[in-house]
């Protein structure tokens, strides 16, 4: 027992001393951290996009401006909400807030809810959001706040219209515009307009509507009577580019694109009714009118089936486990894998077995390691716990809710307990593959397949999650190799109790066998120098005594 | 004789359709140093690693302080190893220390002792330098320290001297005697026969697997005849007929003195014979030698005589 206390120690004092185990100890952390707050500072950071509409026809410049008015609201009404929350006298405590019984939001983003919620109420918000209207609100607010909230600040719009460059016309046909308009889509040149110092701002985007925008819509039947008509020329005409022209050197942001789009539709639509005869106003009631839909679960009890928030964050949770299990097994067994390469470079093996048997050296050595991994893991779910109740509060649904499931959902223990069988099977792997092999190049040959095989649950871990009780979750937890992993995936989603009992027990017993396998070749395999064996020396090792 | 600390007894080691070690037998009784030669290939690495237990012998039985198994008694030996490695992270002491405390030493007692070591031998400056930044020479002297720092009984030393310069040569050397001088027991590997002469007691010689010689420094020299060299200018053939010589070899050394030749012969001696008897003989019949050299044949000579061929044979292998 000393022996393999003694080497265990000597293992983890040297790893623990390594740059890598300390870099990996806090980037975990730091990721984190970071994942929670870059939405908020990116939302922060982006500048102000500055776009120009040049619209020929005249028909669609309102309704853009009234488009972006609105979404302006709602970023206001937004941050004052937040703003609000923030420094609220009595701040709701997150164990107020019971999440099981918050639904699900839809893939819709805050802003927009708002601005669905209060579309109706456009003018009244334009008069209340204004300078004197927002002082006042301001102004009511204040008792309700702590006493040392700072003043309450406009954030930056997202989109601001400039006017078109000095010199250019906008008179211009469109592609002569464009022309003109690409030295300052390009960052070449910049324009007149905004809040910057010297008054000079950057272009983002160009929207421009050619005159004859009406002669070009296009519906369904159209296309396909263009279709016949043109015949094999339809592809030609499609790059004469006749309509709405959006430039923009950033592909990534579409949504002026898009909301320009939702615009300039719903006008052509609204016109359309009117043409035909309908009552505008009525088919946007119409189009309002929506079916409840609710998402339930029958494994939940009576009154309590809808999907919340919470059974999301449940469904999604499990990845980020898989994921941190994957690097954890992965990372300490390489450096089992290091080190017993090593100690059979330098032949310090054969002092070690002049001192202790290969099993006792092997031993120690997984026990060493796994309090490496342990002190690791440890670091990373404290690190993961405190970051998120330090973050946690009203205003951050987010972790409130991630931090409510890890505390409720059996997560951590279940990623203790496949952590260890992992670690044991896989750390085997790699320690049979150090003792056969010289060098790290050597090992590095070995490990191709290995990997290979350990890509397997890092590809589907983002599938899992939609089926985690299908059969490809099923088959894939009966593989012992693939069981830690696809069975913390599946951690939330109530798998059958014969999958958790089974795998758990096929798991155990597979591991057991690997041990006793990779005792064998470690301690032929160990002392043996020169080239690596073949798999069927291996196997003649195993039936040896 | 003391008890004996090592016994091998009919000891065979097979690989396949090689034969490493072949029906080896010896004794190493207590507090003796016993050097271990033989040529490259000739088993002196594979006897060791089956003495301390790393490789199972294919046949035949060792006893290492009476046990069967060299583990049941590895808190009484030291062993360096032929291929000289450290963990290069490590610093000088706690590699010792390490080492030590494996074989049963207590922490605090190891990291003591592995300092005193240091000092005693030179390394006082390099205690706390990583094993990675000191020279070769340094880093298998730490080693050595590092496989007698519990203060075995027997210490093993694979090719203690290669790779040392004169001056470390010496203190490796010096290691030894302090062993011997403790009452250890010291069992040492190496091609160098004159470290062999200085230091041991007895040696034992394997070639090809299988053991040539197990006798003391002097009773390996009396195993090739001793010889003397005569020069003359007149002719020596009678030299062949006396009781004390049993054969008479021309050398190839021609040595001229002015116009005259000179013929060079090695006289090999008989057991009874002695150099004198060559004299005297010389003597009696008027013979003017010009040269007469006897010495006792040194360990190389032994060495090269007794398995020169199989050595030659190995290094062509």
């Amino acid at each position: 027992m000393r022996p393999i206390l003694l080497i265990a120690l000597r293992e983890f004092a040297e790893n623990a001393k390594t740059k890598g185990f300390w870099i990996g100890l806090f980037l975990f952390p730091i990721i984190i951290f970071a994942s929670i707050f870059v939405q908020e500072l990116l939302e922060e950071s982006t500048p102000t996009r500055n776009y120009v509409v040049v619209d020929q026809s005249g028909l669609f410049e309102e309704v853009i401006e009234d488009s972006m008015a609105s979404m302006r609201r709602a970023e206001l009404l937004r941050a004052i909400g937040e703003y609000q929350s923030e420094y609220a006298k009595d701040k709701p405590k997150l164990s107020d807030i019971d999440l099981e019984k918050v639904a699900a939001p839809d893939l819709m983003g805050e802003t927009e809810a708002i601005e669905q919620a209060t579309k109706s109420f456009g003018d009244e918000l334009e008069l209340l959001l204004g300078e004197q209207g927002l002082d006042a609100v301001l102004a009511q607010m204040k008792p309700l706040l702590v006493e040392d909230a700072p003043a309450f600040e406009r954030p930056r719009p997202r989109f601001r219209r400039v006017a078109l460059p000095e010199g250019i016309d906008a008179s211009l046909p469109l592609t002569e515009l464009a022309e003109e308009l690409r030295p300052y889509l390009r960052g070449d040149r910049k324009v007149a307009g905004g809040e910057a110092v010297d008054g000079q701002v950057e272009l983002f985007a160009a929207v421009l509507i050619p005159a004859d925008i009406e002669q070009e819509l296009e519906s369904p039947g159209d296309a396909m009577a263009a279709m016949m008509a043109a015949g094999g020329q339809a592809e030609g005409a499609a790059t004469e580019r006749r309509g709405i022209q959006y430039w923009a050197t950033n592909l990534a942001d579409e949504d002026l694109k898009g909301r320009i789009d939702r615009a300039v539709t719903s006008e052509v639509h609204r016109k359309e009714y009117l043409a035909r005869g309908m009552d505008a106003e009525q088919v946007a009631d119409v189009r309002d009118i929506k079916v409840p839909l609710f998402s339930l679960n029958p494994n939940k009890s009576v009154g309590e089936e809808e999907v919340s928030m919470a059974d999301k964050i449940r469904q999604w949770a499990p990845v980020g486990f898989v994921y941190l299990l994957w690097i954890a097994i992965f990372s300490i067994s390489q450096m089992l894998l290091n080190n017993t390469i090593e100690e059979k470079s330098n032949r310090i093996i054969e002092v070690l077995l002049s001192s202790v048997t290969a099993g006792e050296l092997m031993m120690g050595k997984l026990v060493g390691i796994a309090c490496v991994g342990l002190v690791m893991i440890t670091v990373w779910m404290g690190s993961l716990l405190t970051i998120l109740k330090l973050s946690a509060g009203p205003e951050a649904e987010f972790p409130n809710m991630l931090l409510d499931v890890l505390q409720s959902g059996g997560l951590i223990p279940a990623f203790i307990i496949y952590f260890f069988l992992g670690y044991l099977l896989y750390s085997g792997l790699f320690l049979a593959i150090g003792s056969v092999c010289n060098t790290l190049k050597e090992a590095q040959n070995l490990m191709g397949p290995v990997m290979l095989i350990m890509m397997v649950p890092i590809i589907t871990m983002m599938f899992i999650p939609k089926d985690p009780n299908g059969t490809l979750a099923r088959i894939l937890s009966w593989i012992p190799l693939y069981t830690p992993f696809t069975m913390m995936n599946r951690a939330s989603a109530d798998p059958p109790m014969v999958d958790v009992v089974g795998t758990l027990i096929l798991l155990v017993a597979f591991t057991a066998f690997t041990l006793w396998a990779v005792g064998r070749i470690f301690r032929r395999g160990i002392l043996r120098t020169g080239q690596p064996p073949k798999i069927r020396e291996l196997f003649t090792w195993l039936r040896a005594e | 004789m003391s008890d004996s600390v090592l016994e091998l007894q009919n000891v065979c080691k097979t690989y396949g359709d090689f034969t490493a070690v072949d029906d080896v037998s010896f004794t190493i009784p207590a507090g003796m140093v016993y050097g271990f030669l033989g040529p490259n290939g000739a088993g002196k690495t594979t006897t060791i690693r089956m003495i301390l237990e790393i490789i199972k012998p294919t046949k035949g039985s060792i006893s290492v302080f009476g046990k069967p198994s060299a583990l049941a008694v590895r808190e009484r030996i030291g062993y360096l190893p032929e291929e000289k490695g450290l963990y290069k992270k490590m610093r000088a002491w706690s590699i010792i220390a390490y080492f030590a405390t494996l074989k049963g030493m207590d922490r605090k007692a190891a990291k003591r002792r592995a300092y005193e070591l240091l000092e005693r031998y030179g390394l006082k400056d390099f205690a706390d330098a990583k094993t990675e930044a000191l020279s070769k020479g340094m880093g298998q002297k730490v080693q050595v320290l590092a496989s007698i720092a519990h203060d075995p009984e027997l210490i093993i030393l694979d090719e203690p001297f290669s790779g040392l310069d004169p001056v470390n040569q010496e203190v490796m050397e010096e290691v030894i005697r302090d062993l011997k001088e403790r009452g250890r027991t010291v069992l040492f590997s190496t091609h160098v026969m004159s470290h062999a002469e200085r230091i041991c007691d007895r040696i034992l010689l394997i070639a090809g697997g299988k053991k040539v010689l197990d006798d003391t420094i002097d009773g390996a020299r009396k195993t090739i005849p001793r010889r003397v060299r005569v020069a003359s200018a007149d002719p020596l053939d009678f030299l062949a007929e006396l009781d004390a010589v049993v054969g008479l070899v021309p050398a190839e050394t021609i040595v001229a003195i002015g116009s005259e030749k000179l013929l060079t012969f090695d006289a090999q001696l008989s057991d009874k014979g002695e150099p004198i008897d060559v004299v005297k003989a010389c003597l009696e019949r008027g013979v003017h030698l010009e040269r007469f050299d006897y010495s006792p044949p040194s360990l190389h000579e032994v060495f090269v005589e007794l398995v020169g061929d199989k050595a030659k044979e190995a290094s062509f292998r």
